[in-house]
Formats: structure tokens, sequence, C-alpha cells
């Protein structure tokens, strides 16, 4: 059976999308077939952050609606084999998303072989994030180290265990904590939260830290994920991430204040 | 004793009083049926009893029979009609009542929100133990809400800011509670609050309620009591 990963928060503007992108790649780079679609209808994103935003034909509201097929909707991504973009479409909204048709969708990626379907969810707990996650086996759910961004996690977690497709049939969603533009340097100085506070608050695994980067702006306007880009400490810290999800034990990096040797002092 | 078939014995038994203020039944109706759909589920099919104190003389002025029949009507079970003067007692009785003697002083319940129509029929719902215990084993999230009017609630995870918990009786959490806590939301005042971590938005027992805000800050944070004291609610440390 394919594994449904939804990407969450609640809160706009946290990462979601970057996640569901740099997440997807990861994965694929591993060698399994991933699928990673867009539920943010009416704003599509993922496919600027992908880099494929000149090859949408159909989209997924088009294969919802019986309007082309997932063969034609697909989009192969042009960085790594096995990984696939379903993106949203811009020029409706989130009312055309359905369970049914959501279902309809996730079961024909299951008889397409699969292993991973990851769904970026809008911000918001309305119709387009209920849809996301409402297949989901496992929930990744991305917070910033502020506090509104954790109060709304916090909610969604709620919305987890209680509005699901699993949660209905009596199993639970499997809890993933992602804290993102986190800067250990400014949670020194108090001005951020720490990631012991936000554990504290949330009470969920934490399957990854990703530090404040220039490299995911740059990533994202020119259209790779950030993992590709094996430089950047954003990009080691999403490798981190995927490779724990896959059950391997990978301890926490970029958590403390780096310490500026000689040259950087001279240099910058 | 253990041969006896049958055994009848005086108990006390949590029931809601419906208090007259009008003998008008139409506006009975109407009071009655602004409460039920205010909490349906706390009424749904309960046992009601009426009480004509206020009415007095008035009493006369009752028709037994509709009052008997709109208190059907509108999902309640009639159980029984007190405080009547005794001109009336024989109408009700004809009209199927089952007449109870006076009642104690109700001083000890807590009086739902009064109707701004004088007339308007009012539910008080007076104090007995309930035994009945609810565990929740999840942390209760923002957003989120438990009601449980049968009786106390045992939260063995943290409750978040922005959750509610609504309990007839009281209250355990074994984590940090940071949401609104609500104990002894019937009426009880014997319920109380208990927590590991005392940091919720709003502490409130039997509807005396307090905000964190106005609570000693050097219990913010530690294992901590609350509790009705006469018409106080007090908060202290529990170690």
């Amino acid at each position: 059976m394919s594994r449904i990963v939804v990407v969450t928060s609640g809160k706009g503007g946290v990462g979601k999308t970057t996640t569901s992108a740099a997440f997807s790649t990861g994965l694929a780079m591993r060698g399994y077939k991933t699928a990673v679609i867009d539920f943010d209808v009416g704003l599509r994103n993922l496919d600027l952050i992908m880099g494929c935003e000149r090859r949408v034909v159909y989209d997924f509201v088009n294969v919802i609606n019986n309007e082309a097929t997932l063969n034609q909707a697909l989009i192969r991504d042009k960085h790594v084999e096995n990984l696939y973009v379903l993106p949203a479409s811009q020029t409706r909204d989130k009312d055309a998303l359905t369970p049914e048709g959501v279902g309809r969708v996730m079961d024909e990626l299951h008889e397409l072989g699969f292993d991973f379907i990851v769904c970026d969810s809008p911000a918001g707990i309305e119709r387009g994030a209920h849809m996301a996650m409402y297949y989901a086996d496992d929930a990744v759910v991305v917070t910033n180290p502020e506090v509104s961004s954790v109060r709304d996690s916090d909610r969604i977690l709620g919305l987890l265990q209680s509005k699901t497709h699993r949660a209905k049939q009596g199993e639970t969603v499997r809890e993933h904590l992602l804290i993102t533009r986190y800067s250990p340097a400014r949670v020194q100085s108090g001005e951020m939260l720490s990631m012991e506070d936000i554990l504290e608050i949330l009470a969920v695994p934490l399957i990854g830290v990703i530090p404040e980067s220039q490299s995911v702006l740059q990533a994202s306007n020119s259209g790779a994920p950030v993992i590709l880009d094996k430089a950047s400490d954003a990009g080691q810290a999403y490798d981190d991430f995927v490779r724990r999800f896959l059950g391997e034990t990978v301890p926490h990096r970029f958590l403390e204040v780096e310490k500026k040797g000689f040259f950087k002092k001279l240099f910058g | 004793m253990s041969g006896e078939l049958i055994e009848i014995k005086g108990e006390m038994t949590l029931i809601s009083v419906l208090r007259l203020a009008s003998a008008e039944i139409e506006l009975i109706r109407q009071g009655v049926q602004n409460k039920r759909d205010s909490v349906p589920q706390l009424f749904a099919n309960s046992p009601l009893v009426v009480d004509c104190s206020q009415l007095g003389d008035g009493c006369a002025a009752l028709d037994m029979v509709r009052l008997r029949a709109t208190i059907l009507d509108l999902g309640f079970i009639p159980v029984g009609i007190r405080n009547i003067t005794d001109t009336c007692v024989e109408a009700a009785i004809q009209a199927g009542w089952a007449v109870l003697r006076a009642g104690r002083a109700t001083g000890a319940s807590v009086r739902v929100e009064r109707s701004v129509s004088e007339e308007k029929a009012d539910a008080d719902v007076p104090t007995t133990v309930m035994t009945s215990v609810k565990v929740i084993d999840r942390p209760l999230r923002s957003g989120q809400q438990v009601y449980f009017p049968e009786g106390s609630l045992v939260i063995l995870q943290h409750t978040s800011a922005g959750s509610e918990i609504l309990a007839g009786g009281s209250v355990h959490v074994y984590g940090s509670l940071r949401g609104r806590v609500l104990a002894g939301i019937g009426g009880d005042t014997s319920a109380r609050i208990f927590c590991q971590k005392l940091e919720a938005e709003l502490v409130a027992i039997a509807g005396h309620y307090r905000l964190l805000d106005d609570i000693d800050t050097n219990l913010k944070g530690s294992p901590a009591m609350v509790w009705l004291e006469g018409e106080k609610l007090k908060i202290a440390p529990m170690f």
C-alpha cells in the first residue's frame, strides 16, 4: 500500500511547500516512487518550487472531475527519477476537492505503484487542509519557533486525531514534528522559542530541525528543491529528516550557535 | 436479607427542577423550550420536577393537564410537582402528577442564568454526588473540547491553550493544564480541579470562575488544586 504523508501546519508561510518539495525529492532520491500533490487549489505554488510550472497542462482538479487521466496530469520531475508532481488548479477553489474524488486519486496512485504520496496542505483549517490530511497515514507538522505557529500546529494536531479517515476508523495518524526557520542565535538571545519549548507545548516526536538559511529562498526562486543543494545547511537538515522518516537514527544538527573561527571573524 | 426480591429505599437522585414564575402554559413552554435548545444533550429525556413555590396562590390558575402534556411534548419526563397550594392538590392528582412534599431550601444549587422575561421558567439543578469517571489518554489540543456532565474527567496528558474541559464532577490533569477548565458544571460545589502544572487560562467550579491573570504568580507552573470555599474559589499548591 502507498504510504500517504500530509505536510501541514495550520499557519501560512512556515515552509509547508518547501518541505513538501524537499521531502518528496529526498524520498525519490532514495529510490522510492513518490508523488507530491499540491492541495492548495487556487494558490498553486508547488510547481514553482519544483521548477515545473511551464509543464502544467492538466491539474489535480481536472483529474477529480474526470476531465483528464492521472497519467496525463502527473508531471515527471526533471531533477530526480521516480518523482511525479500533481499540480493544483489555479483557476478553481477548494470546493472542487471532495473526499470521494481525493480518495479515488489516492487509489489510482496506489495502483500505479507509488510508494509514497506526499500531500502539500494549504494553510488554514478549512476544506483544502481538511482534504489534504483526510487520507493521511503520517503527518509532518511544520512549525516555526514562534508562539502563533505553535498554537496553530497544536490545533492541526487535534484535527488530525479527529477529522481524518484514520481517526474515523479508530486508528491514529502518526505525527512528526518538523521545526523550520530555526535560528540558534536568536533562540540564545531569547527572541525565538527554543526547540525544548516547542516540544514541551506540542508533545510530538521531533523528526527534524531545519535552520534558517539563505539557501531556501535561493532554491525556491530557482525552482530546485533545497535538498538538492548538498552544500547548504538547510539541504543537509532536510536530508537528515528524510533519513529519519525512513527509520534511520540520525543525530540532530544545527541546534547550537556556530562558533566563528578567526578567519570567519575577519572575513564574515 | 439476601432472600428479598426487591428493595425500596429512599435515595437522593440528581433531578432537574423547573421553577415556575408564571401559570401561563404558553410562556412556560417557551421558556422550557429555549432552555432545552440551548443545551439539548443535557436535557434529552431527563426527568423533571415542577416547583410552584414562586406562584403562591397563582397555582390555582395552573392547568395541570396541559402543563403535564407540554412537558412531555418537549421531551422531558414529568416526575412530580411540589410546593402547590392545598386547593390545587386534587387537580394535580387528577392530572396524573405525583405531589411531592416541599423540597429543601435551594440555597446550595446554582441557578442557570435567568432569562430576560420574568415569566419564563427557570431550570435549577440541585447538587448530588456523581461517580462516573472518563479518562482521556491523549493530549487535549487547542480548539478541542471535552464535555462530560455525568461525572469526573481524568486527563493523562497535557491540555493546550485554547482547549476546554467541562465536567459535572472534578477534573484531574496529569500534565500541564493550559486551557480552560470548568468543573462542577451541573452545580456540584464539591467538585475540584487538580493538575500537575497550573498554567490554565481560566478555572471554574460550579459557575465561580477565575482567570489565571488574577492568580498569585508563584503558583503558575506548579502542581495545584482548585476548590470552592463558600462563594470563593481557592487555589493552593498540592505539595
